[in-house]
This record gives structure tokens, sequence and C-alpha cells, in this order.
């Protein structure tokens, strides 16, 4: 039974627990709000806001997840109540003299955190804004002031915008809060960077993994359970080819959500894991669900969710459906909803999911066989602007115009227009690189392109500061250097570059007759000058056709020698 | 010169050989499917697989068997000779990958799916993944085993060899699959090292093989004999066992294969060349 309360202007939702009580508090606010510029201020925040309560032995910890940022505890209710009131005073009044610490703690824990799937999933569906940045580093931590991470917390951690949860027999004494007044913060809206679905992309050599947005509700979590379950029997347990598959659903502010499944494979088993997985969503998406599959789901899921409910363990996400609108549901109705589920409503939803899937495939495979669209990795055409060729590398060239900065050559295009630019990485010895909405990336080395000194202002100047992202400077060795020049091609040189054995034969036979002319027209110059006719040519006229001659003929030796070897 | 003494030329034609192959391409050119259906669904499952790779050669029929999965999208015999029908491209393999859904347990669509493995380039593990699947139906189920060779033989000689030994030892005796054995050392022999059929242990295996196949006394003439008894027949014409061939090239009688014989040339001409050398008429 959940009692909505309200605690200083805070809703409160409150439930009896058999286990220890806990509580934690939530605000609508996570990664996909933060501009790819500020990416990591909520997590600094979290860290901040944390730092004061400084008890190690307590079970307590704070989370920012893509819609939402929560602290929690779970203990004695004193603990807890000094926990809550701890957290929103830090919040109310952060320790900016912790700042340096703090974004270095947050740089080392990046540090140990490596592409996952899910994050690459999110970077080629939804590009670098909203739900696609969560997939980068948190480059903003260089950048943020006190005064941004003010705004910051102005904008989101207040009580219009905070939702408690409590699971114990009742609200505790002496619970204060005391956060400022504030609105509730829609979450933003998700972009896409997919022109065409289901869609496929490379990703690393040793997993396969997909997702898709659908409309959000207890067939779409039965279906993501199902899914698991199949992948399961397929990959593992009929072939052998997968260790670990796994499915994930996550609602959305929206009213859809997200389902994942992934399954590891051997790299020399990646054809294979991708064969079985297509396989396994082509029946999805022909509504192809075995009924003993949706029992088993519905049955495992009802259990879980009264096993969880008896100890608070569904408050956290009735708070998160309370900060994006939804109603707070009773463990009934919950159950009820699961219950109705059909096979028809989990195949129509496996239509919708195979519809707008996209599938990361192992390595160097391919999924267009398979109906899969390749997803776009450059851009479809470049700006229109002044041309910087690449020194001794013409044929790579940086273009930059009025509408942004585009890289062309070795057959790809990336542009990076700056109207649809997300963010600006800026390094101190002048290198750009402009990140687009799509994700799709520039670099700008102003020692690899002359004159791009000019293009780096020119960004510089066009783009607001508000896009810029300072970095810190780099090792002198891992700033790149101009590809050598080919060594300048002698004559010779160009004659074998006019290729193979037909035109080297031309050009014998043409070295041989122009040795001939000039050879014979030398001896019947030297006649006439010997003969002393009055038409005889002068001795430098006579000069120059020997020279040639002679120059001919080497020519056409050397070729010889050259074509025998 | 009379008609007569015109040089015999070898029957090519499956559908000499087995009556239903030209059955199913009326049915299928007329646009009958039910007749279709009844022609395969009475066929033996390695007679039904090869019957569905008569859709390969069939012109026109795309439309005609789209309409009959249109009709009935879990027909997994529209599947499959839609597939065949449609080579080894990205369609033919999308039309086969539901087929597969919705028809798991049918060797033809899995056996179409292992040359379409082949055909698009999906990788060792993938091609084997499919014959998992096809052996899980029917383990000896010749046709598929045929395709998953040819690819094996085209990436590692070393597993074709031991899939091909394994394959026929594995199968009943009499049966056609120890083919494989003379599929692969023809395969080996023919592209490029010339000398693979001399030596004496390849021409052992070769023996066995038949003897465990269209030489044994249980051997039937079961869909397939002519391909495997010519098979047999090229491989020991190649390894100049002029005796053993000519008994093959008896027991074929008017017919002939074109496959393996394609690989040297006009099989129509290669063939006779070898029956003529193997009845001794030339050296």
């Amino acid at each position: 039974m959940i009692t909505e309360l309200a605690v200083d202007g805070v809703p409160v939702l409150l439930a009896p627990t058999t286990g220890p009580m806990h509580a934690g508090l939530a605000f609508r606010v996570g990664l996909a709000d933060e501009p790819l510029a500020r990416r990591g201020i909520t997590h600094l925040v979290e860290h901040l806001a944390l730092h004061s309560i400084g008890v190690a032995d307590y079970h307590y910890n704070g989370a920012t997840t893509t819609e939402f940022t929560f602290f929690h505890m779970q203990g004695a209710e004193a603990d807890i109540v000094a926990f809550l009131n701890g957290v929103c005073r830090a919040l109310t009044d952060l320790p900016m003299d912790r700042l340096p610490v703090e974004k270095e703690i947050l740089r080392t824990e990046e540090n140990g955190r490596g592409g996952n799937p899910a994050d690459m999933l999110a970077l080629w569906r939804h590009g670098a804004r909203d739900y696609g940045t969560v997939a980068y580093p948190e480059w903003g931590l260089t950048g943020i002031t006190p005064d941004d991470l003010r705004a910051w917390v102005t904008r989101y951690f207040n009580r219009g915008n905070a939702v408690l949860w409590i699971a114990g027999p009742g609200l505790p004494d002496g619970l204060e809060l005391g956060l400022p007044d504030g609105e509730r913060q829609p979450a933003p809206a998700a972009s896409s960077a997919l022109p065409v679905r289901p869609a496929y992309f490379s990703g690393p050599p040793n997993v396969v993994a997909w997702n898709a947005i659908v409309p959000r509700g207890a067939a779409a979590g039965v279906f993501t359970a199902v899914l698991e379950r199949v992948l399961f029997r397929s990959l593992r347990q009929e072939s052998g080819l997968s260790y670990t598959v796994r499915s994930g659903y996550e609602g959305r502010a929206d009213g859809t959500a997200e389902i994942t499944a992934l399954a590891d494979a051997l790299p020399e088993k990646q054809g294979a894991v991708l064969g079985g997985f297509v396989d396994v969503l082509a029946a999805m998406r022909l509504g192809l669900i075995d009924e003993a599959d949706m029992t088993a789901v519905v049955n495992q899921r009802a259990e879980e969710l009264t096993r969880a409910d008896e100890t608070g363990g569904l408050l956290p996400g009735r708070v998160f459906g309370l900060l994006t609108g939804r109603p707070v549901q009773t463990l009934e109705q919950d159950l009820a909803d699961l219950r109705a589920v059909t096979g028809k409503d989990v195949a129509e939803i496996a239509a919708v999911a195979c519809a707008d899937g996209l599938l990361m495939t192992p390595g160097r495979t391919r999924a267009d066989w398979a109906g899969y669209a390749e997803a776009p990795a450059e851009s479809t055409s470049a700006v229109e602007g002044v041309a910087y060729p690449m020194i001794n590398h013409p044929e790579v060239r940086l273009i930059a115009g009025d509408a942004g900065v585009s890289r062309t050559g070795d057959d790809e295009i990336v542009t990076v227009r700056y109207a649809e630019c997300a963010a600006v990485l800026a390094w101190p010895d002048g290198a750009r690189r402009l990140i687009g909405h799509d994700g799709i990336q520039v670099q700008v080395e102003p020692t690899l392109f002359a004159g791009a000194g000019t293009v780096v202002r020119e960004i510089d100047a066009r783009l607001p500061a508000e896009l810029r992202i300072p970095m810190p400077a780099r090792d002198p060795d891992t700033i790149p250097a101009p590809p050598p020049a080919a060594p300048k091609p002698t004559w010779r040189d160009r004659a074998r570059v006019l290729g193979g054995y037909a035109s080297r034969y031309a050009w014998l036979a043409g070295l041989t007759l122009m040795t001939l002319v000039c050879g014979l027209g030398a001896l019947f110059a030297l006649i006439l000058l010997i003969t002393g006719d009055e038409d005889a040519p002068g001795l430098g006229p006579l000069a120059v056709m020997i020279a040639l001659a002679v120059v001919m003929g080497r020519a056409a030796v050397a070729q010889v020698r050259e074509m025998r070897e | 010169m009379l008609p007569a003494m015109l040089p015999r030329q070898p029957v090519l034609d499956p559908a000499a050989a087995y009556p239903r192959i030209a059955a199913l391409r009326t049915a299928l050119d007329s646009g009958d499917w039910p007749a279709c259906r009844e022609i395969l669904d009475a066929a033996e499952p390695v007679e039904r697989t090869c019957l569905t790779t008569v859709a390969a050669d069939a012109d026109g029929v795309a439309d005609f068997l789209r309409g009959v999965l249109r009709g009935d999208p879990a027909d997994g015999a529209a599947g499959a000779l839609l597939g065949r029908n449609l080579g080894g491209t990205p369609e033919a393999e999308r039309i086969l990958v539901d087929a597969a859904a919705r028809s798991p347990y049918d060797p033809a669509i899995w056996t179409a799916r292992v040359g379409t493995a082949r055909s698009l380039g999906l990788g060792a593990s993938e091609a084997r993944r499919r014959y998992r699947r096809l052996a899980a139906i029917d383990p000896h189920h010749l046709p598929g085993q045929s395709a998953f060779l040819h690819h094996l033989c085209a990436h590692d000689a070393g597993a074709a060899h031991a899939f091909a030994r394994t394959a026929a030892a594995e199968a009943a005796p009499g049966s056609l699959n120890p083919v494989l054995i003379a599929e692969y050392h023809l395969d080996r022999h023919l592209t490029g090292d010339r000398r693979h059929l001399a030596a004496e242990e390849v021409r052992a295996e070769i023996a066995g093989a038949a003897d465990r196949s269209v030489r044994h006394p249980e051997f039937r003439r079961t869909h397939g004999w002519v391909q495997a008894t010519s098979t047999f027949a090229m491989a020991f014409a190649l390894i100049d066992d002029q005796t053993a061939a000519a008994s093959l090239f008896a027991s074929l009688g008017d017919f002939d294969s074109a496959w393996p014989w394609e690989r040297l040339g006009d099989p129509a001409t290669v063939i006779s060349r070898y029956r003529k050398r193997a009845s001794g008429g030339e050296r």
C-alpha cells in the first residue's frame, strides 16, 4: 500500500517494508539534459552533494542516470533523516572548494569506463544530443565553473523537480529537506541520427547488441524478457555460441521504452552469433512467440514484482513515474496489467521493435544481407567554401565555408555545420574537433593543413562560446605532423607512372624514333656543313641535335635495360 | 551422316532420371501451386530438397511464388523455391530468413541457407551454424552436406576433408553420402593441386568410399544417384582407373550429370571424351 504525502513541498511516496528502512530523493535531471559541452555536470553535482555526508560505513549512494538523479540510503531512521537533510543542505550550498578534487575523482572514475554496447547504440541512434550524450566522456568537467553549477542546481535540484520515497513504517521525524522553489523540468525530446531503420553499424568484435524504442507498457516488458529467453536458448543452450545473453527494458519519460539485447561472441564465432541473433529477431518480427515463453515470463515477472513490493523495491520506479507525470500505480494494477498481456500484444510490440531496431554487428561483419540499412558513418555532402589541401597529401582537403567545416578524401566526407554543431573541442595548440548533432566529427589539425590557422580562427568566431570544450594541452609528440612528402619523381618514374608494359613499349619506341630523327638530322647537317652547302646550319643547331640524339639514345638504352630486369 | 552413326550425346537433364522434376517444372510454369505442393509433399526429404533447386533455373516464376507467399507466408516450400529462384542474393536470403523462422525444421530451407551463407560471404562460423541447424533435423542430408562441403573447400581444406570423412563414415552402408569424399578430392585436384589424385592414399580413399556407396550391395537408386555415380566415375576417370570408371558409366546407362564434369569444360563434350576413353576407344 502506497501513501502519497509531502514534506516541505516535495511529494513523498511512502510504503511499508518487511526489510530495513530505506529512502531516496530523486530529481528529474540526468545525462540526457546535459549539452555535450556540459557533459558531467549532473554527476559532479551528485558528487559534491554527497561529499559532505562523508560517512563511509553507511549504505548510501547517489546515481545519475539518463533521465534522473537520486540519492538513497538504507539504515536507521535517524541516519536517513540526517542523510536526506544533509544532501539537501549541500545542494543549496555546494562545497565549491571541493571542485578541483571532485573533478579529478570523476576523471579517474571515467577512465575505468569503456565504451559499452549501450553507449554505442545510444550514440548511433541519437547522435551527440540528449539521449546520445551518455556515450561521450565527461568533457564538460574542465570548463565547469561554480556559476555553471549554481545555475544547474537552481534549475533542476529544487522542490518542484523532486520526489522522495520512503520504505518504512511512516514519515520520520525531523525531515526538513529545505530545497528552494522551482519547477518540474520535462525530459528532452529524443533526437534521431538514423534516417532509416532497421539499421546496423559495426562495433567491437566480441559482442552483438541491439536496441529499439517502443511504446512503454507491460507488453513491452514481457517482450523484452521473452526475447532474452529465446536468445539464450538459441545462442547459448542450443548452439553454445554465446556465454552472456541479456536483455533490458528501460521506460522513458516520453511514454516510450528502450529495449536492449546483447550476446557476447568469440571473435571467431562472430558471424554465427550475428546470424543466430538475426534469426531470433526475424522470428520475433513475424510474431512467432511461444505461449510457453510468455507464460513463464509473466509468472516470473509477477513473482518479482510481488517480492520487490514487500521491501519497497518498486518505489524508485514509481517515483520516476511521478516525476515524469505518470500516475502512481498499485501492485495490484501492475499485476493486472501484466496478466492482461496477450500473445498478440507481444507480437505487435515485437514487430514495432524490429522495425525500429538498431543492430551493432561484431567486428567487420555487416547486416545489410538481413535487411538492415547501414547507419550513416559519414556526411552526405561537403560544405561550400575554401579548400585547404593536406600538406604532402593534397587529396585530403579541409573545406571551410559559411555553413561549416568539411574534411574530404579517402573516399569519405565528414561535415559539421555550424547550425548543427553539438560541441567543439579546443586544444591549446590550435587543434579543434567539431562534433555535429549527428555525432559525426571533423578534426581540424593546423599542423596538417597550410593556412588552417584561418579556419581555426573562423571556427572560434562562428561557434558560440557555450559549445566550446577546453581540452588540456597535448603531449607535443601526439600532435600530428604532416605525412612525409613523396620523393620527387624523376623523368623515368614518370614513364613508369604512365602504366604497364604497353606504355613502356610506346615510350621506348618514341625514344628510339627521336634518337633516329635527331641522329639522322645531325648527320645530314654535318654532311651539308662538310660539303659547304650554303643552306648548311650553323654549329649551334648541329650541337643541339647531336646532344638530343645522345640523350634520347641513352634514355632508350636505359629503358631497355630496365625492361629486361 | 546417318543418325545412327552420331556419337551418343550425354543426357544431362536431371529430369530424365527423375520424372518428378519435369512434373514440378510444368506445375511451376503453369502457376499451379496445389500441383507443386502435391509433388513436393510426396517427395522424401532429400528428394524434396533437390526438387526445390529446380526453381533456380526456372524463369519468370518469382512473381508467382511471391504471390503464393503473400497468400500463405508460412508456406515453407514456397519460401525455399523462391529463395532458390532468386539465387544467392540478399533478397533470397531475406526470404529464407523468414522462411526459416516460420518453418525451422525444413531441411530444404536450411540447405538453401548454407548456400547463401557462402554466396553472401557471411563467414565460416555462420555457414557452420546453418549446417548444424540442418544436421539437427537430418544428420545425413546430402544436398546440405554437399553445400557445406563446397563452403569448407573454399576456406579450409583440412576441415573439408574431415567433414567429408565423418559424413561418409556416419552414413548407412550403400547410401549416397560417401560421394562427399570424391567431391572433396576432385575439388582439391581441380583447384590447383594437379598431383592430388595421384597419391596412393587418395586413390584408396576414393575406392573405399565407392565401395561403401555406389558399389555397395545395398546401394539403391534413390534421388541423387545419378550425380553420385557420375561424380565417382569422374574421380576414377581422373585417377586413370578406367575399369572402375567404365563400370560406373555402364551402370549410369544413358544418364549423366553436368556437375561436377562442367568443372572441366563443356560437360557434354568432356563426358563423351571420358566415356570413350573408359571404354577403351581413346587413350
